[in-house]
């Protein structure tokens, strides 16, 4: 390269004045270390700056001298070094300075868009999760429900053969007349309390507007016993206390039984 | 301190590097007055240019470490300490809006003592130097030097190609050499 075009070039102003862009820097730092002349010019340069400049002096207020001398002793002796501008005419780049508010405004920007996409898809998640555990609340009540479903018809049997196990209990079998050849029911009747149970075997589905009746035939008179909902009737069914009976008959009667029976028996059987 | 007293750039450097108040305060006396010509320069108002000097000083103390000998001298080092931190003035909000004001009409440029608070500093320094320039010259060292814009915000401030900002540049910085000389 030509040295003295180089020189002439007007890089050693740029340089030294801190208008010359942070390649140019770069470049002149490194060719200042490779070229003496370069070096010796910018020497020449710098001394003439300076000079020049103590010649155009204007002196400040007497005042700032003290304040200076004030806030050095108020920084202490172990002042703040930055250490990013270790060399000395890297902070001489006039690149345009970012203010500290042109940062924090810039942060706070970004913060707030990132808070914001944050919060609407916490709030996302947040729908989901109350979605979800509405299902498995639904689900657990629907579990809970089949529980005490089960639970009642545990019951139920666990009952029912507690009292087909008791020995004061009579067991008597209804066996099917010639209407329901194949019908049949037991009556269990508890010789201390008197209390009637009703097991349904099989009898044929009565039609919507009728209902199965059991009688207790009392000295060859029928008493209602109540009625059967064949709905309800998978285990032993209480049905009303019979004091006394000599045999027991069903009858098909209208819904929400009859004063006395209506032909014909579907089933009976003697005590 | 004896202000007849000049110490040798190298001397001065290491003790200042020491942080020797002394020394700072002779640096003060011997410097302060062509640093605060500089800042008048650029930040016309004195009362704010005083602030920029005492604040330029500071941090001189502060970051005196960071000074490298090999690339320039001390008074290059600091004038350019000096010089950014009055271009940030400049910049800065609080700046802008105090002139603003000042363009009210009824504003007092002159204190009661009839001196100006906005120095006329066009004779001075490298103003004066540049005072002298083409005009197209002038308007670009203005911008560069004294409003510290990069050649690119300076190319599309004056709608000019980024090679013709340039060598403009250039081409007023050795002919300001030249003025120095």
């Amino acid at each position: 390269m030509n040295i003295q075009e180089y020189i002439s070039s007007g890089i050693i102003e740029s340089y030294v004045l801190g208008i010359a862009s942070h390649e140019e820097q770069l470049e002149f730092e490194r060719l200042c270390a490779e070229y003496p002349e370069i070096k010796a010019a910018r020497d020449t340069f710098e001394l003439s700056l300076e000079n020049h400049s103590l010649l155009n002096t204007i002196v400040p207020p007497l005042k700032i001298k003290n304040r200076f001398l004030t806030a050095i002793k108020e920084t202490g002796a172990a002042p703040v070094v930055n250490i990013s501008s270790a060399r000395s005419i890297d902070k001489v780049v006039p690149v345009r300075k970012m203010y500290p508010g042109r940062y924090v405004a810039a942060a706070s920007i970004v913060l707030l868009v990132a808070s914001t996409v944050l919060n609407f898809y916490f709030y996302k998640q947040y729908q989901n999760s109350v979605a979800d555990l509405k299902n498995i609340i639904a689900k657990s009540e629907e579990t809970a429900s089949n529980n005490r479903v089960l639970q009642t018809k545990l019951e139920q049997y666990q009952s029912s053969l507690d009292k087909i196990k008791n020995p004061n209990m009579a067991v008597i079998a209804l066996k099917g007349e010639p209407v329901a050849p194949s019908g049949l029911t037991t009556v269990y009747w508890d010789r201390q309390s008197k209390d009637v149970y009703l097991l349904v075997s099989n009898l044929p589905q009565p039609a919507t507007d009728k209902q199965y009746q059991l009688w207790a035939i009392v000295d060859g008179v029928p008493v209602d016993a109540g009625t059967i909902d064949m709905n309800n009737a998978t285990a032993l069914v209480k049905m009303k206390n019979i004091p006394r009976a000599q045999a027991f008959a069903i009858t098909l009667e209208k819904k929400g039984g009859s004063q006395t029976p209506t032909m014909p028996i579907y089933v009976k059987g003697a005590v | 301190m004896d202000k007849t007293v000049t110490y040798s750039e190298q001397e001065l450097v290491t003790f200042l590097q020491k942080r020797d108040e002394q020394y700072f305060s002779y640096l003060y006396d011997h410097y302060s007055g062509a640093l605060y010509s500089i800042v008048l320069q650029i930040v016309p108002d004195t009362e704010l240019a005083s602030d920029v000097l005492q604040e330029a000083f500071v941090n001189i103390w502060r970051k005196i470490e960071s000074y490298d000998p090999t690339k320039g001298r001390l008074f290059t080092w600091m004038l350019n300490v000096a010089r950014n931190l009055a271009i940030d003035t400049l910049r800065s909000k609080a700046y802008q809006n105090s002139r603003k004001n000042q363009e009210l009409p009824d504003n007092v440029y002159f204190d009661k003592n009839g001196s100006s608070t906005q120095l006329n500093v066009d004779s001075i320094g490298l103003k004066k130097a540049v005072q002298q320039l083409k005009n197209e010259h002038r308007v670009l060292i203005d911008l560069a030097y004294f409003k510290g814009y990069t050649h690119e915000e300076i190319a599309e401030i004056e709608s000019l190609p980024l090679g013709t900002v340039k060598t403009r540049i250039r081409s007023a910085l050795t002919q300001l050499r030249a003025y120095l000389n």
